[in-house]
């Protein structure tokens, strides 16, 4: 578990706060095209961190280089101290909705759940309290097919929960959520940080994210552009301001 | 790893792909066996060889619908994306794939049990309502149906492998139908010294026959299993490297 160098001497000497998450020099290219390039960022426990960017800036790669389904061409991305892919009982720490609408549509919601739940090795009753608190009990036994874009969202939230993670990362969430559903997302996130557990939002809608995030971390073209706490964008015309500079500069 | 498996177990029985599946085997057997018992003249159905010919239809729909149960199973992942967070439940992909062939291997049981019972006794009442004897023993039942079984789950096996290493699900069902349907029938055809060897022709071994081949034309049935076993294992493995290897879209 902890760092050693290559001569096998542990570094104790300067311990480091174990960060939910740390992107380190984190690259990932596709022949000719660079999709995220040299990203050095970490996120602090009990804080909601918002990742902006226009679409194609590198945001979803990011998330599959950290979450282990793509593996970075340089450099690393670890959550909670190692490889996603090395961690034991993900579930347990990590919670993620990725925007890629990953449901059978011939499937139930609740068999969707208890399939995963299955898989993750927690107590099946975790099924219905995340079901309930979705608010999906009373659709549960129908086919995802049926759902409607926010129930989809809000069944993608629940499978993010089933091991109740201590880092949630989110694409989009708010996609597809009435207002009621946006509301209730926002309180639900600021209780999550405030219980000292970490949120990373990935999304391209400004307003939405201001009123969320502790802090911004904005991508353009695979590359970490500007990095702000909300304290220094006094409303959302500045972080709107700072959003159109960063990532318009390259592109002129 | 049990998780893991309890996991595709549930997924096997959450959608009505598996039913569906079995309904068409179903269908195919019915439809073969019934066309086969009619086209053929009395003194020809009275051969043993010509009764096992019929058997062997049984082993080949059998090994087929269970290559595609396998198949499917990874293959439907990765059409509808549930593939992203079973990945993310279980980073560890080859128990993914150790999981998906365990459950596989356990419903290919049933669906070589299943298409071997449903030919045999197709084949029986179609005998006996053209009045003609069945020459076949209770030892070639028991062979038929053991074998099939055995043969079905290397099959299930193989398909989870050759899902895992190409993904795409039409490409995958179309690739094990003309491997099985035409391609093996072939090697047997034209060159049977190599085709014998081959993992249809492996499961015919095993069960005492497949399509249109008996066991003068094929090897033991204590080598047919070993290649079959053989190829399970190669196949799974070259499935769960390249899905090791891969990045998900």
């Amino acid at each position: 578990m902890r760092d050693t160098t290559p001569d096998g001497l542990s570094r104790d000497a300067a311990p480091r706060v174990e960060r939910a998450l740390r992107a380190t020099r984190l690259t990932k290219r596709y022949g000719d095209v660079v999709a995220v390039d040299g990203l050095t960022f970490s996120l602090v426990p009990g804080t909601i961190t918002g990742l902006l960017g226009p679409n194609g800036a590198g945001k979803t790669t990011t998330l599959r280089l950290v979450l282990g389904l793509a593996a970075p061409t340089s450099g690393t991305a670890a959550v909670f101290g190692r490889p996603y892919r090395l961690l034991e009982e993900p579930s347990r720490r990590v919670g993620a909705l990725l925007e890629s609408d990953d449901f059978d549509p011939g499937r139930s919601g609740r068999n969707h759940l208890l399939a995963l739940t299955l898989a993750a090795g927690v107590d099946i009753a975790r099924v219905e309290e995340v079901l309930a608190l979705v608010e999906l009990t009373d659709a549960a036994d129908r086919p995802v097919g049926t759902y409607s874009l926010g129930m989809r969202q809000r069944l993608g939230l629940a499978a993010a929960l089933l091991g109740d993670p201590e880092l949630l990362i989110l694409d989009e969430p708010a996609n597809g959520l009435d207002p009621a559903g946006v509301h209730w997302l926002r309180a639900f996130l600021r209780a999550f940080a405030q219980a000292g557990r970490t949120v990373l939002i990935c999304s391209h809608v400004l307003a939405e994210v201001a009123q969320t995030v502790d802090s911004i971390l904005i991508l353009s073209r695979g590359r970490l552009v500007a990095e702000r706490h909300m304290e220094d964008l006094p409303d959302a015309r500045t972080l709107e301001a700072l959003y159109l500079s960063a990532t318009t500069d390259e592109a002129a | 790893m049990i998780a893991q498996l309890r996991s595709e177990l549930h997924k096997q029985r959450s959608t009505r792909t598996s039913l569906l599946l079995m309904a068409w085997m179903v269908g195919l057997v019915v439809l073969v066996v019934a066309l086969h018992v009619l086209s053929f003249g009395a003194t020809d159905l009275s051969r043993q060889s010509n009764q096992m010919k019929i058997l062997g239809l049984g082993t080949a729909i059998g090994a087929l619908f269970a290559a595609l149960f396998g198949a499917l199973s990874i293959t439907a992942e990765f059409r509808t994306g549930t593939i992203r967070p079973t990945l993310l439940v279980t980073p560890r992909r080859t128990r993914v794939i150790a999981a998906k062939v365990g459950a596989s291997m356990l419903a290919g049981v049933g669906v070589g049990v299943l298409a071997e019972a449903l030919t045999a006794g197709g084949e029986a009442v179609g005998l006996a309502a053209r009045g003609v004897e069945v020459e076949l023993t209770g030892g070639d039942y028991a062979q038929l149906v053991a074998g099939g079984a055995a043969a079905a789950a290397f099959f299930a096996a193989i398909g989870v492998g050759v899902g895992a290493a190409v993904r795409n699900q039409v490409a995958s069902v179309v690739g094990l139908c003309v491997w099985l349907l035409l391609v093996e029938p072939l090697l047997l055809g034209d060159v049977p010294a190599v085709g014998k060897y081959a993992p249809g022709a492996s499961a015919g071994a095993v069960a005492g026959a497949i399509q249109s081949q008996i066991a003068d034309s094929l090897v033991v049935p204590g080598l047919g299993l070993a290649l079959l076993a053989a190829y399970a294992a190669l196949v799974a493995l070259a499935g769960s490297l390249l899905i090791n290897r891969r990045d998900i879209d």
